[in-house]
């Protein structure tokens, strides 16, 4: 038994003019299209690994991959005897009916490209959309992917990023952060001051300017309560204050200066009186 | 302590201890600096460490490119130009050369660190501060903590400008050394509140050697278009 290869590609498989061979073509320029997309897009993510920010790289390899997909796919069309021609007015009325059909789908689509070229969140920024937050791991053309901060991957579709108040607690130089300190009655706030502002002034991402600012905040039940504001690099800041809050505790005590317990002083109009028995023996005390 | 230097050597200079001994095959760089120590055991058989001062901008982590100078403050007359000398804080790059490669295996400095805001908290860029004082002539620096920059100052605005910083894209920097550590750079003054800067890639002084590059070592290529000080200089 032999076989005529010419013979089989040109089998018709029963739609229109089409032939096995037209469509053994279709799907090996498609996939030749995947492989070139995927080399190409590997290469160039590989190619800008240290000279662009990670988010542009990811929407040029991206770009550059969906790209060719596309090219391939318009390639490969003409072998199912498809007019491009006539694809310029199917396209308008499947573009209607798909877009009514997915229109979810379009939506976040458009969000997604909006969130890309607008920028209000990028890789590696730490954000809070809605109620999630965390650093953002990827931005996709349909969803984002926030990672939280117990490590929680989390899949927001991009209209509701869109639409959503989205807050970037990195995307400005510089933050601000407040500490609240109580110390004693006793103690001489304006010493206390003094020695928080030095442990401030040495610590290299306390920003010089803006300038720290530490005052007597208000007169508490317990404490002198002072408020204390430093500005520090946003993508530092959670470092800073963590880091700050001990010394500053530490140098205060050093120096005499005490953080009080809650305390309550409480006046007896009668005078105390305590009765009872202890050790054996009798005792009262006024 | 700057210089090139193969296999095993031992350096020592106040609080900083840099050497390479050999242990059997392997090579194991140390370094100590104000009690702060590193170490590497390093497999090399051809390739040299190069140790010289590199862009301030790194300790103690690298958060950003630019150098703040802030000085007391000086008024420009329109049109003038003269040339200052400032100091600037040095780090200490050690670097790994092979014949086709250099890597960076470890920067550290003395003294402490600040950094400062330029510009506001939306626009502006958080870089590394420094207070130095105004010389005509060119200062007596400590080498290993200090450097001195030769600023021309040019003010090419219609009006009077008062300035007491100086803001540069690190990236620019071209260091050189010898004596002493030294750059050079520019300041075009365009309006009020507005500045060119720039290096100049000139030794202070003949026979000084230039400085391995940290964007060259960490393969970043880098365009010297200066830095556009837009948020005034005072």
């Amino acid at each position: 038994m032999t076989f005529n290869v010419t013979q089989i590609l040109e089998t018709p498989i029963g739609v229109g003019d089409i032939t096995a061979g037209n469509l053994m073509y279709f799907v090996v320029i498609l996939v030749v299209g995947v492989a070139v997309a995927r080399v190409v897009s590997t290469n160039v993510r590989r190619a800008l690994t240290e000279r662009l920010p990670k988010n542009e790289r990811e929407l040029l390899a991206k770009l550059v991959y969906y790209g060719i997909i596309i090219w391939a796919f318009v390639v490969a069309l003409p072998q199912l005897e498809f007019d491009l021609s006539g694809l310029l007015v199917a396209g308008g009325i499947a573009g209607l009916v798909i877009g009514f059909a997915s229109q979810s789908v379009v939506s976040n689509l458009v969000s997604g490209l909006f969130l890309m070229f607008e920028h209000p969140i990028k890789i590696g920024d730490n954000i809070n959309v809605g109620d999630v937050s965390g650093s953002v791991e990827d931005i996709r053309v349909l969803s984002t992917v926030v990672k939280t901060y117990d490590g929680i991957y989390v899949r927001i579709p991009n209209e509701t990023v869109f639409t959503s108040n989205i807050t970037n607690y990195v995307h400005n130089a510089a933050r601000r952060f407040e500490y609240q300190i109580g110390i004693r009655y006793q103690d001489d706030a304006n010493e206390a001051i003094r020695i928080a502002k030095e442990v401030i002034a040495v610590h290299p991402f306390a920003l010089k300017s803006p300038a720290p600012s530490v005052f007597v905040d208000n007169l508490g039940d317990n404490s002198v309560n002072l408020t204390v504001y430093i500005w520090a690099p946003a993508r530092n800041w959670w470092d800073v204050r963590t880091d700050l809050l001990w010394k500053i505790k530490q140098a205060l005590e050093e120096n005499g200066i005490e953080i009080p317990f809650p305390q309550r002083t409480v006046w007896f109009a009668d005078g105390l009186e305590v009765k009872g028995r202890f050790a054996g023996k009798n005792w009262k005390e006024e | 302590m700057f210089g090139r230097y193969k296999g095993t050597f031992h350096r020592e200079d106040g609080d900083i201890l840099v050497e390479a001994e050999r242990n059997g095959g392997l090579l194991t760089y140390r370094r100590r600096c104000e009690g702060q120590t590193f170490e590497r055991i390093l497999v090399s058989k051809t390739g040299e460490i190069v140790i010289n001062p590199v862009e301030p901008v790194n300790l103690p982590k690298d958060i950003t490119d630019f150098l703040q100078i802030e000085f007391s403050p000086m008024v420009i007359e329109p049109g003038a130009t003269q040339t200052v000398y400032l100091k600037f804080p040095v780090e200490i790059g050690v670097f790994l050369e092979a014949a086709r490669d250099i890597e960076v295996l470890d920067i550290f400095g003395l003294g402490s660190q600040k950094y400062t805001l330029y510009g506001t908290p939306t626009n502006g860029v958080i870089a590394r501060w420094y207070h130095s004082e105004i010389y005509t002539e060119v200062p007596p620096p400590e080498s290993l903590r200090e450097g001195v920059m030769e600023l021309s100052i040019h003010n090419t605005s219609h009006g009077w400008v008062e300035i007491s910083c100086v803001v540069f894209d690190s990236t620019d920097m071209k260091i050189y050394y010898g004596d002493i550590v030294a750059t050079a750079a520019t300041m075009k003054i365009i309006s009020p509140n507005l500045a060119e800067t720039d290096f100049i890639d000139a030794p202070l002084r003949p026979g000084m050697v230039k400085s391995v590059e940290l964007c060259v070592a960490r393969k970043i290529p880098v365009i010297d278009r200066g830095y556009l000080m837009e948020w005034g200089f005072s």
